[in-house]
């Protein structure tokens, strides 16, 4: 049986090592931390900005690869990333993402700009920015990360991508999350909206403050584990509702991390957190094996094929140290730098060199030097460790993750397929 | 246009322009301070946050030395809410000749600045993170000060005496009547109106801008040379003392904990525009070299911001160096009435903000002798507003205070522990203020995340003042973060690349701000 390790628990680990499992391979995901998802928004970006907003995100790409020719869409083609935006959606189901590839949501975020994005929370939808909705902002006085009024009144004097103009307000209500606090977090109102019982009190609250024909905007806080409490909540307010995605942690992101983790490990994917991997040994051009420092002194990890899937800077996978050299931390494997200075002083102007710092790699997703050669046959990379992209910027990074982690999965699959055909042959 | 008056007019809002008006609203005259920006805006916010021992100068200038070692005494007794007495100790590194710690302790008996000779091994048990292969080490008094925490109360103090604080009041003009100053000309820079106030006497403390002001009152060629130096912040103490070099002053020859920072400065290079200093990136590594002298690992700790500040160096090539305008070295005061035959205008500048107080009252002592009206100084005397309970800052003082409202109050900055109470407050003396006046009141910002998780707080209660409309909220968050990356992209390595993604994460991920409606006018001030 094939073994893989893949290492890094973001969508691009999580994703690729689902694949994995299920294609037939042993499969053993190791993480440091968490996984990128609870910093995301719960949805799926495909292209937002290019650097116009764009509407329908695959028809865009060709051209953006055109444009970009060293970005990560130089090497996915619109249809890979339109499949594994889809192999997602039916992996976590209509309960957590729905949506069309091809066309982008305009929805509003936590200061009231409307941003695009392909896949989305069902929870989120109705909160589509277009022309005559008529909203009604409800923040909650006791947490502090989101300000209905500013979300409201932002949106109102925005100018909607589709044409036209929407209505907003905002109200504050005051609704204790727990007993004795009055600055609790996004995550500690998703939890007590998990429990039915809350779930009524805080739709009365809410409910108190609605207007005939108004959708009600909310922190994405409806509840963490109950994938249906928004829905349920919407009812008893007797509105349409949606969430609005606040800064980490997210509480949609960590309903999709859960969702997949669980899936995974469903999957017969061994999941081994809380530590960094500290060393390989290789032979050959292969890596034979990872180094996990764990209790009781350092474990090794052999496998067949080794899935870098550990995201950029903002994980501490790539590191620039204080002369700005910038090492990429597994297997310090070369890394496309841009020539010049990495760091710009125009916080308003181009997208810093530095952050599109990361791996190149060849049509299998193995990662290769910039001058083209293989570094490993057997090591591969997907996510945001991939050079050439400014994620943030241009709401690529689900859609970067999710297609080269597909494509790295099947590559990796097809090998083994390979040797196996060749070992029979001989 | 709007016509004031005042005995006097006190240019610049730094520490010397604070001390100078509480100095002369003491002595009972009617004051006036304008500032182009807000308070401790120019060089007194842009420095390590040393309150000197005196210790750096016995053996290059013990004249102030002496100064340091008095002013030290009177500064932490009567602002003790803005100086934390960390101590200090300076230290022969292994590249450092400690044969020189003789001089230097001979200097320091001479210039009476207090001091102890004390082990290697006891440096190390208060300082375990001190470069352990130091040879000598000798204790001082240097403290901590935050610079604008003393400007604020010195200024207040001097409105409790009457005095009017303008900040955001550019001065256009300086007026004469023939041989006298008769009228500043100010534009207030938030609304655009003309301020004319009539006066008798201006006090120049521009510092490296006085050249500036002095040539409005047609006095020209003063030359303030703008000596920059950077200094860097890194993102918790690596000391809890003042760490010196025991050298002849040097470039990064010293780390100063302020707060929940420690910051290593500093260079030296002349710079001929104080509103354009450069943060360069050899600079910053000669800054990193020294830390690692100092405090082995020092690369590998997290630098969060740098800033550059303008020292404001005396160069006037129209007076003799046997004038008596050198009342003490380090500061400089220009009497124009000898210089340019100009009366009622004197120009300070040079000196420390260690010897701030000092400094002002020389300079206004020149004023009384110009009037013919000799009053006595009494600002050693009175403690200022906020310090009457005499006690000294220590690093614990919000972690006690959010203990208490922790129940009540929500908190808007973890990193420096800034409550949502604190904030609105400031805002509410401030209406005006930019998220960076705040900061300087409140630490908004300067921890960390450098501004990743509060700058939207802030946005969004500000937002809910009933001063401040959307796009004014607006405007605030982009001028913020615009502003602190001024601050980021020239340290911008190791543990805080990881925290810039993932500021920008926030930001342009999650929230988009770079697509909100364009404002109809960007906030600048």
């Amino acid at each position: 049986m094939q073994r893989v390790v893949v290492i890094g628990a973001g969508v691009a680990g999580l994703v690729a090592a689902i694949r994995l499992a299920r294609g037939g391979a042993r499969v053993a995901l190791l993480t440091k931390g968490t996984g990128g998802l609870q910093l995301s928004q719960g949805t799926v970006d495909i292209l937002g900005y290019s650097p116009d907003r764009v509407e329908r995100p695959l028809d865009a790409l060709a051209g953006f690869a055109g444009s970009h020719p060293g970005h990560p869409y130089a090497q996915l083609d619109a249809a890979e990333v339109g499949a594994a935006a889809d192999y997602l959606k039916e992996l976590v189901g209509p309960g957590l993402l729905v949506g069309d590839p091809a066309v982008n949501l305009q929805l509003p975020t936590a200061v009231g700009a409307v941003r695009p994005t392909a896949l989305a929370s069902p929870s989120m939808t109705a909160g589509a920015c277009v022309d005559g909705a008529k909203f009604v902002i409800v923040g909650l006085s006791r947490l502090k990360d989101f300000y209905p009024e500013l979300v409201a009144q932002n949106l109102n004097r925005t100018e909607l991508p589709g044409g036209g103009r929407l209505s907003a307000r905002g109200v504050t209500i005051d609704v204790v999350a727990r007993e004795g606090e009055v600055d609790s977090s996004g995550l500690t109102f998703a939890r007590a909206l998990d429990d039915s019982g809350y779930r009524r009190r805080f739709a009365q609250a809410v409910k108190a403050v609605v207007e005939p024909g108004e959708t009600v905007g909310l922190p994405a806080v409806l509840g963490l584990d109950d994938h249906g409490a928004w829905a349920e909540l919407a009812e008893l307010i007797g509105a349409e509702v949606f969430e609005i995605p606040l800064p980490p942690p997210s509480v949609p992101g960590m309903r999709l991390n859960r969702t997949l983790t669980q899936l995974a490990k469903d999957a017969g994917v061994r999941y081994v957190p809380g530590s960094r991997v500290g060393g390989f040994s290789a032979s050959g051009g292969r890596v034979d094996s990872v180094q996990l420092g764990v209790a009781g002194g350092p474990r090794d990890f052999r496998a067949d094929a080794f899935l870098l899937a550990t995201g950029g800077f903002e994980s501490g996978s790539l590191h620039a140290d204080s002369y700005h050299q910038v090492h990429e931390i597994v297997f310090d494997l070369p890394l496309r730098v841009p020539e010049g200075a990495l760091v710009h002083g125009d916080y308003w102007g181009e997208a810093q060199p530095l952050f599109t710092v990361g791996v190149e790699t060849d049509e299998r997703m193995r990662v290769r030097t910039p001058r083209g050669d293989v570094v490993y046959d057997n090591v591969y990379a997907a996510g945001g460790i991939l050079a050439g992209a400014t994620r943030w910027q241009e709401k690529s990074g689900e859609g970067i993750a999710l297609a080269s982690a597909v494509k790295a999965a099947d590559a990796i699959l097809a090998a083994a397929e390979s040797t196996t055909s060749q070992g029979v042959a001989s | 246009m709007k016509t004031l008056s005042a005995d006097v007019v006190v240019v610049g809002g730094g520490s010397t322009g604070a001390g100078v008006v509480r100095d002369v609203a003491m002595r009972g005259y009617s004051a006036i301070l304008v500032d182009r920006a807000d308070l401790g805006q120019g060089t007194t916010g842009r420095y390590h946050g040393l309150l000197h021992s005196g210790g750096r100068y016995v053996v290059s200038d013990p004249h102030s030395a002496t100064e340091c070692a008095e002013e030290n005494e009177i500064i932490t007794r009567i602002q003790s809410h803005a100086v934390e007495k960390t101590g200090g100790y300076f230290v022969a590194t292994h590249v450092d000749d400690p044969a020189w710690g003789d001089e230097w302790a001979k200097g320091a008996t001479d210039t009476k600045v207090p001091f102890e000779e004390v082990s290697v091994a006891e440096v190390l048990k208060a300082e375990p993170r001190v470069n352990p292969k130091i040879s000598r080490a000798f204790k001082v008094l240097d403290g901590s000060v935050d610079g604008w925490q003393l400007v604020w109360s010195a200024a207040n103090s001097a409105k409790q005496y009457g005095a009017q604080i303008l900040t955001y009041h550019r001065v256009t003009k300086i007026e004469r009547d023939g041989d006298r100053v008769s009228q500043v000309v100010c534009t207030d820079e938030k609304t655009g109106e003309e301020v004319r106030i009539n006066t008798n006497f201006v006090l120049n403390c521009a510092a490296a801008w006085g050249g500036q002001i002095a040539h409005m009152a047609g006095c020209p060629d003063v030359q303030v040379v703008p000596g920059a130096g950077i200094m860097i912040a890194m993102n918790h103490r690596l000391t809890n003392s003042v760490v010196n070099r025991l050298t002849y002053p040097a470039d990064g020859d010293i780390l100063v904990p302020v707060h929940t920072v420690c910051i290593i400065g500093t260079t030296d290079q002349k710079a001929d525009d104080p509103d354009k200093l450069v943060i360069a990136w050899d600079e910053v590594q000669q800054m990193l070299d020294c830390g690692e002298l100092l405090v082995p690992g020092f690369r590998e700790a997290r630098a969060i911001h740098a800033w550059a500040g303008a020292r404001p160096l005396v160069k006037d090539s129209r007076v003799g160096s046997g004038d008596t305008r050198h009342m003490s070295r380090g500061m400089s005061i220009i009497d124009h009435s000898e210089r340019d035959g100009l009366k009622g205008l004197l120009t300070i500048a040079g000196g420390k903000l260690t010897t701030y107080r000092l400094m002002a009252k020389n300079v206004v002592d020149a004023m009384c002798a110009q009037l013919d009206d000799p009053r006595p100084c009494t600002t050693a005397d009175e403690q200022v507003p906020g310090s009457e309970d005499r006690k000294n800052y220590v690093i614990t003082h919000r972690l006690e205070e959010r203990e208490h409202d922790r129940t009540e109050d929500q908190i808007l900055c973890e990193c420096e522990l800034m409550s949502k109470g604190m904030f609105t407050r400031a805002l509410a003396d401030q209406p005006k203020g930019n998220f960076d006046d705040l900061r300087r009141q409140l630490r908004l910002g300067m921890g960390p995340c450098q501004g990743g998780f509060c700058s939207m707080r802030a946005t969004g209660v500000a937002h809910q003042s009933e001063h401040i409309d959307i796009e004014r909220a607006t405007g605030l968050m982009r001028l913020f973060l615009k502003n602190r990356w001024i601050g980021i992209w020239p340290i911008l390595y190791g543990d805080q690349v990881r925290q810039t993604a993932l500021d920008n994460w926030i930001f342009q991920g999650t929230l988009d701000v770079e697509h909100l409606p364009g404002p109809t006018h960007e906030e600048v001030v």
